[in-house]
Formats: C-alpha cells, structure tokens, sequence
C-alpha cells in the first residue's frame, strides 16, 4: 500500500508542482508584486529533487521537450515583435546591441578569470552572461502591459544578445570539440552548421507557415493555433536532430513577421496555452537547480552579477542620447536586460548530447541563475515602472 | 477668472491643429510613446508646435498662422516629415484618422500633466474613451461679433466637414457602420454640441459665459466640447469637427474649404442665421457621421431634403470665386474629387479591411497614406 501510494505521488508530481507554482505566482504577485515567474521559479526549485525532493530528477525527457516548446513559443512571440527595419533607421541601437553583449562577454571573462576559473568554463560562463532571458522579459511586459522605449529596446536588444550568445557559445563548443575530439569536421559542425541549419529550419517555417495561412484564409481566427502546432512541430524536429530549437524558433518568428501575417492581441502570449507552458518552463528551469552546486559557486555567482549589470547599462547608458532616447531610459534599459535564466539553462541542458556535462561543470552559472531567478524579473519590472512605461495602477 | 478679451485678428487667416496616433509597427496597437516622441522633438527644431494630449498614444501637431494654402501644405509636410524621421529612430508609426481600429480604451495611459489628470478624474471612463483624434482648423475674425456670426452662419455647413473629412469607421474592433464614429465619443461629454446662439460678444461674454462660470461648471473656454467655439486669445473660431485625415493634404484642403466658406459668408449673401436653424442640426450632424457623403440633409431654412453630396458639389461651385481670390483651387479641386467619385477616408478604409482582411491591414494602410504622398 504505501508503496502504491509512492508510487502515486511519483506519478502526480509534476501536475502538482504546476498548480503549487500557479498559486506561488499569483499570491506573490498580489502579496508582494512579484513578477510571477519569479515565483514560478522558485517554487520549481524548492520542490526539486535535490530540495524538498517532490520532483524526480528532471534532466532530458519528457518535461524537458515540453519546456522547450514552451521557450519556443516564447521565441517565437519575441522574434516576431523584432522590426529589422528599425536597425536601420537607427544603427545606434545595432551598435548598442554589439556593445553591450562585447562588454560583458570580456567584464566577465575577466571576472571569471580572476577568480580562477579555468579558460574553457569562463568562455562559456561569458557567451552566456551576454544573454538576457527573452522568456522573463517578455513575460514581464506583456504582465505589466508596458510600451514605451525601454520596453521595445529591451525587446529587441534580448532578441539580439542571445543570439550572439548562442553563437559565441557554439562557436566556443567547437573550439572545444575541435581540441579534444581533435575532429574538425566534428567541432564546424557543432558550431558553424549547428547555428546555420536551425536558422534556415526556423526561417524555412517562417516563409511556409504565413504561405499556408494565406491560403486556407480567414486567419484572423485560425493564426493562434496553426503558429504553435508549427512551433511544437519546430522544436520536436530541431531537438530530434540535434539543432538548435531556441535559434529556430527564434528564426521563425522573425521571418514570419516580416512576411507580415499580423498577430493580433488576443495572441499575446499565446493565450491561455502559453500561460500554461510558461508555468512548465519556469518551474522545469528553477527545478534544475541544485541548492549544493549554487552554495558553491556563490562568491563567483554575485561578482558575475554585479559586473554583468555594470557592463550592459554602462552600454545602454552610452548610447541612450546618440540613439534618441534620454540617459535615463539608457540606464534603466540596462537594467531592464538582468534576467538570465531560462535561456542560458535550456542552452546547456540542449548541449548535454556533447556528452559534456556543462551544466555542472561551467562554474556557477547554477548560483547566478539562482540569484537572478527572482531578482531579474523583478528588476526589468522596477525598471520598467521607473520609465513609467506601465500602466499605472490608480488609472487601472 | 472672467473670459477674456478677445483679441482681433487679420481676417481669414487660418491655422491647423491635428492629433495623430502614435501606433506600436508590430502588432499595429497605440503604443503609449508621446513622452519618448516629444523628448526627441524637443531637441531639435520642430517646424511648427507639438504638444503632449489626454492619452499617452496621441501627439498634437499645430501650424502657424497662414493665409495661403500653399505655405500651410508646405508647412505640413515639413512637420509630417520631422515626425515620421522621429517615429523611425524610435520603432513608433504615426497616422491619422479619427480612431484607432481596435484599440482598447481602458489600456490607454493618461499622460502625465495636470490638467490632463483633472479630465481624468473628472470623466472616468469618458476620459480614456476620448482616445479619438481630430483635426482642428482656426480662422482669424477682425471683430468678436464676426466670429459669433460667422459661427452660427456656419451651421449649415457643418456637416460638410464631417463628411468630407470622415476617417473613423472603425472602433473598438468593429465597422461602426458610421464613417465618423469619432464624433460619438465627442457627444457623450456634457458640454459637447452647439454654441448658445447669441450673436453678440457682449451677450456672450455677460449673458451667457458669466453665469456659467459662476455655477461652477466651467472655468474657461477650453471645458466646453463645442462644434465650432470661439477662442478669444487667438482671435479666432475653432472647428473642431473633423476627424484627423489621413493624409496632410487633405488637412490643408479642408482647412482652405472653411477659409474659403467664410469669405462667401462674411459677404453676408446668405440669410442671416437664426435660432431654429438648429431644429435639423442634430440630426443633419447624425447623417453626416452615419452616412457621410451619402447622407441626406434637412435645409434649415426651406426644409427641403437634399443630399448631402449635392450639397457639397454646388457649395463648392459656388466658392469657386473666393478660391480664386485666396489662391486655394487646388485644395478645392481635390474636394471635389473626394465628393464627386473617389470618396472620404472612411471608405478607403473600408476597402482597405475587406482586401487585407483585418483591422491590423487598416493601421498599416494609414501609416503607409500619412508617410508617402499616396493617394487614398
């Protein structure tokens, strides 16, 4: 009997864990205006296998696919809010963008470097800290229905440093491929078609999904649906393969957007679904933490943290006034791009086919994970209120 | 605080206000960036004056004082092309027409000043409701009581500009089935409608403006939501009918339509206006806004019936003369193509949601009219 039993809570864990996160979310958001995928996260991590235990062990598997189509929808919403045009019209924002993530790939390195991590761990550990967490961001504004230049910046500027990271991190995977397998073919490989290959997948589905659309007609009412069966289609095939599921799906909201089928509001988030997933990905990512490894790494963790916000809102700050915007959105710009999260942990658990265990061993990226867990959403939300870019609540 | 004087203008000059969305290119929704526009307009120099309005997404463009419609279309496009350079460095699309298509009212964000708060708190609801967007025109009066006749004269007209500049079938998500929906928001303000008709300033300004500051209701011209209200500071009267066209030079054509009109009125050839004019007025206004040029019209005089379209086409024969003395054909011209076949704003935009198929293609059709010289 009490083996049955187990053997239930086994099977009813995670559904449990999601309706616990659920209610963490939304009476931190009423009790302490927290952000709900902080609190998302941090139950996830509570209830983990290493923490209190309720949840099994989380590495691949089912949940881990279903966290990705979750980060993928988020992906493709962000990819699809991206206006290329805009570069253009303003190369400030180009070159902000390439100096942020520059800046903090060497602040950190440098940081990593001076607390003795050894040169591979602190490449990557760098190519990761560039990224700011797409998931958290968007969640964050579309929650707090922010608009305003921070709020697009932030946007777009997420969009952008992560795939400079994802590039800089499997260009450094190659690298590494390349000097211990000592097979060319096998480090281009990871790194050069890897990155191309899933963005021709994702912009391939970006060209035939709006196709497709157009002619069955009446899209207005079928979009929702038919863009996340194909993001559900793209992430399934892209992992399968051994791509990169984030850069396609990213890719494909891209070009679908400029191929110019309008989402409409309804579909922020992609409703309902997308709510959902989000509470799946957040409280999968927060359970992959392991409380032990954090401790470990905490001394690195909070040096990383610190230079990394210094080096992008020293960044966005520079620029603010060349690219139109005051020295104030500039800075809270930068502040707004803290979250990391949710893109840098998916990356790594996608790279555990490498047969490197990179999630253990790129020294801590748990603790710094952790730490901005709750803090970084919290901070794109302050940032975004100091902007005055949300709706206020007395006119609510 | 008493009104004050009004100050005598040069007769016929005219000037331009217009609001204009400020709409988020990506999913074409208002995008609240009217604190970010005006920062980066400030720094350099705007040609012309710009202004924050009651919500966050709205931005307020005004010209100076003309009397030619060349200068005022000159001026237009050079503002429009300021505004279009800022709204590219900041990812914004700016556009005209009456309303946004889908916008949702209660999203919309007060913009932070004073007076706008006031509004706010006073109206509720209505306040964030009046997300709507209209073009204003002035023209200078040499004396107080020509502008309170040229006021009153003006009644019967006033649906023209209604129909001529209609460009807000949408609302809410919705064809409204009106061409200017605009206008209903405008009603449900209690102090909207027509001016008292008193055709002397003194009256005006003792018999009627003394008491109603004195019961509390307004403090000065700007509470009241009139039609057409005089505005004493400038010398001038303000239509304030219109729906915001799509297009610049259809601003510049309906604001030389009215300098146009107020020669031939001032002439004094029509029959002095009168108090029951304003028997039809409401409902000649309603079919203005419903049907736009399709709209039949009571004359307030002979109560006969007409269409409002004829009444246009013979309106604008008959101003033929005073176009030719204000050097403002070309702007007439382009009326009377609008009157005669190609049709106001509002059915482009009709036209432009049943080919795309959506209210979003309806925003994009109105940031591509408002940036390029197309002909909508």
């Amino acid at each position: 009997m009490p083996e049955a039993l187990i053997n239930l809570m086994g099977q009813v864990a995670w559904p449990l864990a999601l309706a616990v996160a659920w209610l963490a979310g939304e009476l931190g958001h009423r009790w302490l205006a927290l952000p709900r995928i902080s609190s998302y996260g941090i139950a996830g991590f509570l209830l983990a296998a290493g923490q209190a235990g309720v949840l099994p062990e989380v590495r691949g598997g089912a949940m881990a696919l279903l966290a990705n189509v979750a980060f993928g929808l988020i992906l493709f919403e962000l990819g699809y809010r991206i206006n290329l045009a805009w570069l253009r019209a303003n190369p400030w924002l180009g070159l902000t963008s390439v100096v942020e993530s520059a800046c903090t790939f060497y602040a950190v390195f440098v940081v990593a470097q001076a607390l003795g991590v050894p040169i591979l761990p602190a490449l990557l550990l760098s190519a990761l800290a560039m990224s700011t967490s797409p998931a958290a961001v968007l969640r964050v504004v579309n929650e707090a229905r922010s608009s305003g230049q921070v709020t697009e910046r932030t946007l777009h500027l997420s969009a952008f440093n992560c795939v400079l990271a994802l590039v800089v991190f499997k260009a450094v995977v190659g690298y590494e491929v390349l000097s211990s397998a000592g097979s060319v073919f096998q480090a281009v490989w990871n790194s050069l078609v890897v990155v191309l290959v899933s963005a021709g997948i994702g912009a391939l589905f970006g060209v035939a999904v709006p196709g497709l659309l157009r002619l069955l007609g009446g899209l207005a009412r079928n979009a929702t649906v038919v863009f996340a069966l194909a993001v559900l289609m793209l992430t399934a095939l892209t992992d399968a393969l051994k791509f990169s599921p984030l850069l396609a799906a990213l890719a494909f909201g891209l070009v679908a957007r400029h191929r110019r089928v309008v989402l409409s509001q309804v579909q922020r988030n992609f409703g309902a679904l997308g709510d959902l997933l989000t509470v799946l990905l957040f409280v999968f990512v927060g359970a992959t933490l392991d409380w032990r490894q954090a401790q470990a790494g905490i001394g690195l963790a909070l040096a990383v943290v610190v230079v990394r916000l210094m080096a992008k809102t020293l960044a966005t700050t520079l620029f603010a006034r060349l690219s139109g915007i005051t020295w104030r959105k500039g800075a809270l710009t930068g502040l707004a791009l803290t979250p990391l999260s949710a893109f840098a942990i998916l990356l790594l658990e996608q790279s555990r086919h490498l047969k490197l265990d990179l999630l253990e061993e790129v020294a801590g990226v748990m603790a710094i994970a952790l730490l901005l867990e709750v803090v970084g959403p919290l901070l794109t939300r302050w940032a975004l209120v100091w902007a005055g870019e949300t709706q206020r609540k007395e006119e609510g | 605080m008493p009104l004050e004087p009004f100050k005598s203008a040069q007769a016929l000059t005219m000037g331009v206000e217009l609001e204009l969305q400020l709409v988020n290119p990506t999913d074409f929704d208002l995008s609240s960036s009217a604190t970010d526009m005006l920062h980066l307009l400030g720094r350099g120099r705007f040609p012309g004056d710009v202004k924050p309005e009651m919500t966050e997404s709205m931005i307020e463009v005004s010209t100076d004082v003309h009397t030619r419609h060349d200068a005022l279309l000159a001026q237009l496009w050079q503002m429009r092309d300021a505004l279009v350079a800022a709204g590219d460095r900041l990812n914004v699309g700016l556009c005209g027409g009456g309303t946004h298509p889908f916008q949702r009212w209660f999203h919309q964000r007060i913009f932070s000043k004073p007076r706008f708060k006031e509004i706010s708190s006073l109206y509720g609801y209505l306040a964030k409701q009046f997300t709507v967007f209209g073009q204003h025109v002035h023209i200078g009066c040499g004396s107080a009581d020509e502008a309170l006749h040229l006021l009153h004269a003006l009644n019967r007209y006033l649906p023209h500009f209604i129909a001529l500049s209609a460009s807000s079938p949408f609302f809410q998500g919705v064809d409204t089935l009106f061409d200017s929906a605009r206008l209903n928001s405008v009603f449900a303000f209690p102090l909207s409608g027509r001016a008292p008709f008193l055709l002397k300033w003194e009256e005006f300004e003792h018999g009627y403006f003394a008491k109603m500051e004195k019961t509390g209701v307004v403090k000065s011209m700007k509470d009241f939501y009139w039609d057409i209200r005089p505005k004493p500071e400038y010398g001038t009267i303000e239509l304030r009918v219109c729906d915001t066209p799509l297009t610049v030079e259809r601003a510049a054509a309906l604001a030389c339509y009215l300098q146009a009109l107020c020669r031939m009125l001032l002439e004094r050839s029509d029959p002095p206006p009168a108090e029951d004019d304003y028997l039809v007025y409401n409902y000649n206004r309603f079919q203005a806004c419903r049907f736009g040029l399709d709209g039949m019209l009571v004359h307030p005089q002979t109560n006969a019936s007409l269409p409002l379209r004829e009444d246009i086409l013979a309106t604008l024969r008959r101003l033929e003369p005073h176009a030719a003395a204000l050097d403002s054909r070309a702007a007439l011209d382009e009326l009377y193509r609008v009157a005669a076949g190609e049709g106001n704003h509002a059915s482009f935009l009709r036209r432009q949601h049943a080919e795309e198929g959506g209210v979003e293609g309806v925003v994009d059709a109105a940031i591509r009219c408002f940036r390029e010289e197309v002909t909508a």
